[in-house]
């Protein structure tokens, strides 16, 4: 039995008829970094404000910590760590103000802002107010909000908005390190599969409010996995020829394309094509990145 | 309880530090100019009690009527202003507090700088009582009960405009709706029918219940300003924590 730090069940919310979440049953494991993915408007920051209890849901449930959320909400706030969306700043508070104002609501012990602030790297910025900070810098600013309290979860609404390249790969070596170093769940959510791609354990994809994909990374990459494809001189008779041998191909223009089939399989097939007296111009591995098959799946490319 | 004391005290950081506190000075110095230029002497009075009574409620009126009423409505408008300006209740929120909790939290904030505001008024009074030499004591009881009166008199306003900023993110929507219901007060004190039941004048009606004024609704006893603050106290209230615990952020 695997402990799920995050579970919900059929959890869904309805603005005035239309579902903007529907049905949703995440499940995410301690320790893992999980992947949230959707294009914009699909639904993400819905989900994480209903498992935040900023809203209501309109049915299901939200178990974190395997407590139900809306009755022991406090005590599973205590333990988690969130950036919802943009960042939130008091504008005419410094950094270390800003930080202070939370510190004494969670009540955490004063050196951690130093901690945090270091963490982010905004120390040699920490007396200035924060209406002057860019928003990459408060983006690091409400980074640093969400790990004050040490947090056991971290849920991180699009983390690396706005950030330039270097702290975007700062603040994955960052998250990376959260299970690590301090057995701290993250989910991070993202429009960007690339962003995940590289941090993240499991992926959940989320498309017009419904969870189209949950599994392991590995299994996506398995899922991208190519078809070859082969383009000879009659492509009718070749495929004729392979159905005689039990070999399932798939006719498109001149090419045969064969779905995810081993190096074995394709020499069998080329040599009896060869034996049968087929030309065979070229024979190709038709590799779907990732990003495609991500696109494919959030539907915005029609599958070909 | 201990969670209420750490909200206040964050409540304390963020409004220390942006000097909108320095606005509990504004009526208080107005009231002392008022009290400096008015000079009973002229009115042929006689009686030192005399004379204070009416140095109080010439100061009283202005604040009590105007500068009591808005200022409550700016204060609750700030305190809900820097949490909607950089997306502050969604971050407050996910914390471990209790909405009500910081509603609360809000409130007290909004009402200790009232009190502070009336302290400084009674300092105002005070300062004019020494620069005309009047030779009696000022009179405490009544002092204090008026100035204690004026303070609750304003709280249901301040739950009223608690409720009106926390729902909208606009600064000014909140602050015009205050000064359209103030603005009033100048006719509505004068009307024995409705002044007892409108809550923008009982600051004033409170405030003045002492200086021995006998027209309009300033005869009626302390006991039915109270009566009216404590109704309007409970509705706004009841209404502004309802509105708050369902509001989606």
């Amino acid at each position: 039995m695997k402990e799920w730090v995050i579970e919900t069940k059929g959890l869904s919310k309805r603005y005035k008829g239309r579902y903007a979440v529907s049905n949703l049953n995440l499940k995410i494991e301690k320790g893992d970094i999980y992947g949230f993915l959707g294009p914009n408007g699909a639904g993400k920051t819905t989900t994480i404000r209903m498992l935040l209890g900023l809203i209501k849901p309109s049915n299901g449930s939200v178990h974190i910590f395997g407590q139900p959320l809306n009755k022991e909400k406090l005590s599973i706030l205590r333990r988690v760590g969130s950036l919802v969306e943009y960042p939130s700043y008091y504008g005419h508070l410094s950094a270390t103000d800003n930080l202070e104002a939370i510190r004494r609501i969670l009540g955490a012990p004063a050196a951690r802002i130093t901690e945090v602030l270091d963490i982010v790297g905004l120390s040699k910025e920490a007396r200035r107010p924060v209406k002057g900070f860019s928003l990459g810098m408060k983006q690091r600013l409400g980074i640093a909000s969400a790990l004050l309290g040490s947090p056991e979860l971290l849920l991180l609404d699009e983390p690396t908005n706005g950030l330039d390249p270097s702290g975007i790969l700062e603040i994955r070596e960052l998250i990376k390190q959260m299970p690590k170093q301090h057995g701290i769940t993250v989910l991070i959510s993202s429009h960007l599969l690339s962003e995940v791609e590289l941090t993240a354990g499991t992926v959940g994809i989320i498309r017009q409010g419904e969870l189209v994909f949950q599994d392991t990374i590995a299994h996506l990459h398995q899922q991208a996995q190519g078809s070859m494809s082969l383009i000879v001189s009659e492509p009718e008779q070749a495929l004729a020829t392979l159905l005689q041998q039990g070999i399932a191909a798939k006719k498109s223009g001149d090419a045969l394309l064969f779905a995810n089939i081993g190096d074995h399989a394709v020499a069998r097939i080329v040599k009896s094509l060869v034996e049968h007296d087929h030309a065979i111009y070229r024979v190709e591995e038709m590799r779907k990145s990732l990003e495609e098959l991500f696109l494919q799946i959030v539907g915005e490319v029609k599958p070909s | 309880m201990a969670s209420f004391f750490r909200l206040i005290a964050a409540e304390r950081l963020k409004l220390s530090k942006s000097y909108i506190w320095v606005l509990a000075l504004v009526s208080p110095l107005l009231s002392l100019a008022i009290g400096i230029l008015v000079s009973p002497d002229k009115f042929g009075m006689t009686n030192d009690q005399e004379k204070y009574a009416l140095l109080v409620s010439s100061m009283a009126s202005f604040h009590a009527m105007l500068f009591l009423p808005i200022l409550t409505g700016i204060l609750s408008a700030f305190v809900c202003r820097y949490e909607h300006v950089g997306g502050g209740w969604k971050q407050l929120l996910t914390l471990p507090v209790s909405r009500s909790g910081l509603y609360f939290a809000k409130f007290s904030i909004v009402a200790s700088v009232l009190a502070l505001t009336q302290l400084l008024f009674l300092a105002a009074v005070c300062a004019a009582a020494a620069y005309h030499g009047y030779a009696v004591s000022l009179p405490w009881e009544t002092m204090l009960t008026g100035i204690g009166s004026g303070w609750l008199a304003c709280l249901p306003l301040a739950a009223l405009q608690l409720l009106v900023s926390v729902s909208w993110s606009s600064f000014a929507a909140p602050l015009v709706i205050n000064v359209m219901l103030t603005i009033p007060n100048i006719l509505v004190v004068n009307s024995e029918r409705f002044a007892p039941f409108y809550p923008w004048a009982q600051p004033m009606l409170a405030m003045l219940s002492f200086s021995g004024e006998d027209f309009g609704a300033f005869a009626l006893p302390l006991e039915n300003v109270l009566i009216t603050v404590l109704g309007s106290f409970v509705l706004f209230l009841a209404a502004g924590l309802l509105y708050f615990n369902r509001k989606e952020v």
